[in-house]
């Protein structure tokens, strides 16, 4: 008999990039990477441990962004061209290492991955999305949705009318990707403000995510802290505040299991390291050094050089942290058992690509801990939110606080004097959007209705918070600039054209095949 | 516990370290040679670990880990409008204390205004009336309390440290005349703040004793099972938790001006070897190196590279004809021995440490 649960939520997101017009273009390599390195590594270990009869259950968020690059024709190409350089660079890099066996090895184990990631996009006709919809469809996977274009939401708080676009959008996405609809959500950043959970409710979604004083501050005190779910007054849709403790054992730098010093250390990748013509052909075109996936080298000691890295030894170590997070999950949960007097139940979020992309043994990790989870011990049971709100019905109703997980636990991040001046614009179009909706309530002819539905893809792409995010991290900023002008203008331009019944369909055309995701859209959702 | 995180948000408020930014290609390289720790993330919010968050914008960052491209954009956007062409104040939640407000003034409303006051607009001031409106309904008259803060003519937002976690706030932005009358040119929307500790009202079916809920409060934030409660918990915790915030300017500023850092001597240098053979044969013949058969060009060329490791390599060659009769081997013999030497001028090196 289990005393407690674990819920393991991966949120996987990555804006919506992708620019046909250029040949070459450098941030579309963030999704190139992400595939090879995290989502699908981790479909490996998924599959592996269906195949293996091991019984598990992880709740996963994709964002309608992610999944709209993850289908795309375009970018599907451009994924086997970058997967195939790779492979050609792994070749070479055996050959060049012959004399350096304790690097040879790991190219030969980068070319293994590399074509192994080649195989499994082809196994699924290149759209990697279908296989995630199996595991749902088996019962081990949880997808939940996310924003349509992971807006912040916190800060659209002021146009209420963009926080249910965004969500219908999303809802009606899901749908079409995954044949049912999503009974939670991941909201952007974990941010939540009180009154947001009633639309949640009308677009059907049963539960949320907080971080933990979304929860601990909530009114009144929520009896069992985190260690249960709350159900939002008015709209009782259930809230699911995070366990700091477990998140820090895998995040935190200081504590965190991916600093140890025989895991494959992150910064060390040959597009930076290796001889400019010899590695130039993969690359940037500009000739920008990039990271190329290989990365031949261990964290190490800080005191000496760094050294080669080992995958056994971080195989073994990655093993040992998985049983140290299951120790620690068996200790928690039964002092809790007896403190609370109640199952309690642990939330344990994480970026997807913390796993593969930023910690390399990630994905082995979250094989381990799954098997242990479900072998050696009983302590512990995985489960999703929704198993766990069909087995507890009775929660108590609470008010949780706003809240996000982003620095300092507020909005600061994405308000701060580097990005706060996008929010007068973003809040205008906003306004703007609503009156066009109000002022074509029903269908109208296809030009006017198609550039009504282009604005609002306009908008939810200026909204990205990832766009903010980048403005307040101070580097990699000049993409993040234009890619909030250049929504934003093209929706101002798309609003003086529909006023002023002067579409320009050429124009129109244009931007319909660059910013070409939600083909269903309806613009009447930003009411 | 408690001193362990004060302790290290204490690590916080110290000096940054210089941080090394991506978009450079040289420097980029002289990072990832000299990273030595995985906490030398090249983000500065890496810094301020123990505040909540700090970690997971950290790693989000990692997901845009590409330096920008060298080559400008072929056209660069033209300029957001100003304004939208109407007389609109806007607040945000920022945090539990401030709030962020924008405004915008049409230029008719101004006109009128001018019209309307004469002198008495020229000599005015530009003020926020930030006016507690916590669970009433607002109707201009009867907030709890109400407080201005002053702003520069050209202003169009503003940061307002409004010094009270859960209260609702509106904001009026207006004239104050010479007389102290105030005229509101503007209203905002109502925002309410979170609170900044757990809340005080308990639920009569839901009860919980307050050293138990203290207890786990203290364990959802990770702080620990064992961590003993007592009077005054709350305020320690949200010292902890927040401190970020608390000593917060409000404004980002990209480090003091006023400190004096200790600047820190980044000098290094990286060499390393290649050997490239090379060479030719016919076309049709089966070239091995080092017993390992390798593949010909069309026209019977070949090249390879090889890390060049300290110590001897005998490399042979060996080329035989399609039809097998004959079999050349040339074998080059390459030996690599690198010497290091590290050196520092002493004098100037006095005089650098002397002027930091």
């Amino acid at each position: 008999m289990n005393k407690g649960y674990l819920c393991l939520v991966l949120h996987s997101h990555l804006p919506f990039v992708r620019h046909p017009e250029h040949e070459d273009f450098l941030e579309e390599d963030w999704l190139y990477e992400a595939i090879t390195e995290t989502y699908i590594p981790l479909l490996w270990v998924y599959e592996k441990l269906v195949a293996d009869g091991i019984d598990f259950r992880i709740t996963m968020s994709m964002t309608p962004t992610l999944i709209s690059m993850l289908t795309d024709q375009l970018l599907q190409e451009r994924y086997c061209k970058h997967i195939n350089k790779l492979i050609e660079l792994s070749h070479k890099e055996i050959e060049r290492t012959s004399w350096q066996p304790q690097f040879q090895r790991l190219a030969i184990m980068y070319l293994n991955h590399f074509c192994r990631a080649r195989d499994t996009f082809d196994k699924y006709h290149r759209n990697l999305v279908i296989a995630f919809k199996n595991l749902q469809d088996l019962g081990k996977l949880e997808i939940i949705t996310c924003g349509a274009t992971h807006g912040y939401f916190p800060l659209m708080d002021s146009c209420k009318e963009s926080v249910r676009a965004q969500l219908k959008v999303a809802v009606a996405h899901y749908e079409s990707n995954f044949g049912r609809k999503p009974r939670g959500i991941w909201l952007p950043e974990c941010g939540y403000t009180p009154g947001h959970d009633e639309m949640l409710r009308e677009v059907g979604i049963k539960y949320f995510f907080t971080d933990s004083h979304g929860v601990l501050h909530g009114t009144p005190r929520p009896k069992y802290g985190v260690f249960a779910p709350v159900y939002c007054k008015n709209s009782g849709v259930a809230c699911f505040g995070r366990d700091l403790e477990s998140s820090k054992q895998v995040w935190s730098s200081i504590e965190g299991y991916p600093g140890d010093y025989n895991y494959r250390e992150f910064y060390r990748d040959i597009g930076f390291d290796l001889e400019f013509d010899y590695i130039k052909p993969y690359i940037h075109p500009d000739g920008v050094r990039i990271n190329t996936g290989i990365k031949y080298y261990r964290i190490s000691d800080p005191s000496g050089e760094k050294q080669p890295y080992v995958p056994e030894w971080a195989r073994d170590k990655a093993a040992d942290h998985a049983g140290n997070f299951l120790f620690n999950r068996q200790k928690q949960v039964e002092f809790l058992y007896d403190f609370i007097q109640k199952k309690p139940l642990i939330i344990s979020p994480y970026d997807a690509e913390l796993y593969g992309h930023w910690w390399f043994e990630g994905p082995q990790w979250l094989d381990f801990l799954i098997r242990k989870t479900s072998c050696d011990q009983d302590v512990v049971k995985m489960i999703t939110p929704s198993e766990y709100l069909e087995q507890n019905r009775r929660l108590q109703v609470v008010t949780p606080s706003m809240s996000s997980w982003g620095w300092k636990g507020y909005s600061e991040m994405w308000l701060q004097g580097s990005n706060d001046w996008i929010y007068r614009h973003l809040h205008g179009a906003s306004e703007r959007m609503t009156e066009l909706a109000k002022s074509h309530p029903e269908g109208t002819n296809g030009l006017v209705k198609r550039a009504l539905n282009q604005a609002l893809r306009e908008l939810l792409l200026a909204q990205s918070s990832d766009w903010a995010f980048i403005l307040g991290t101070g580097t990699h900023t000049s993409y993040a600039v234009a890619r909030t002008k250049d929504h934003l203008l093209r929706f101002n331009r798309l609003y003086d054209e529909i006023k002023s019944h002067a579409i320009d369909e050429e124009w129109l055309s244009e931007i319909e095949y660059k910013d070409n995701l939600f083909p269903e859209i309806d613009y009447r959702v930003h009411q | 516990m408690l001193r362990k995180i004060k302790d290290k948000i204490k690590k916080l408020a110290s000096p940054r370290k210089k941080v090394l930014k991506p978009r450079s290609v040289v420097k980029s390289v002289a990072a990832r040679r000299k990273a030595k720790t995985p906490e030398k993330i090249p983000v500065e919010i890496m810094n301020k670990e123990a505040v909540l968050g700090a970690r997971e914008m950290a790693i989000e960052q990692t997901k845009f880990s590409h330096p920008e491209t060298l080559k400008p954009r072929k056209q660069m956007p033209q300029d957001l409008p100003g304004g939208y062409g109407k007389d609109k104040i806007t607040i945000q939640v920022r945090d539990p204390w401030w709030l962020h407000c924008y405004w915008e003034i049409a230029a008719n409303t101004w006109n009128n205004l001018i019209n309307r006051l004469k002198d008495l607009f020229f000599g005015s001031k530009r003020v926020l009336r930030v006016y507690d409106v916590s669970r009433i309904n607002f109707n201009g008259k009867n907030a709890h309390r109400f407080f201005d803060v002053e702003v520069s003519h050209d202003a169009t937002s503003w940061y307002l440290d409004t010094g009270g976690p859960g209260r609702s706030w509106v904001v009026d932005y207006g004239l104050k005349l010479p007389n102290g009358e105030f005229i509101t040119i503007v209203r905002s929307n109502v925002v309410t703040t979170p609170i900044d500790g757990p809340s005080w009202i308990t639920d009569e079916e839901w009860m919980v004793p307050e050293e138990m809920f203290g207890r786990l409060y203290g364990m959802g934030f990770g702080l620990g099972q064992a961590t003993s409660m007592g009077k005054g918990w709350q305020e320690r915790f949200k010292k902890a938790l927040f401190s970020g915030i608390l000593s917060s300017p409000g404004l980002t500023s990209s480090g003091s001006p006023v400190r004096k850092r200790a600047k820190e001597r980044g000098f290094w240098l990286v060499v390393d070897c290649e050997l490239i053979v090379y060479g030719a044969t016919e076309p049709d013949a089966e070239v091995s190196i080092q017993g390992k058969k390798i593949k010909l060009r069309p026209d019977g060329t070949f090249t390879m590279r090889y890390y060049l490791p300290d110590g001897k390599q005998v490399i042979p060659v060996k080329a035989v004809s399609a039809d097998k009769i004959e079999e050349r081997i040339i074998t080059p013999i390459v030996t690599r021995e690198t010497k290091t030497s590290n050196t520092v001028n002493e004098e100037l090196a006095a005089q650098f440490h002397k002027n930091v």
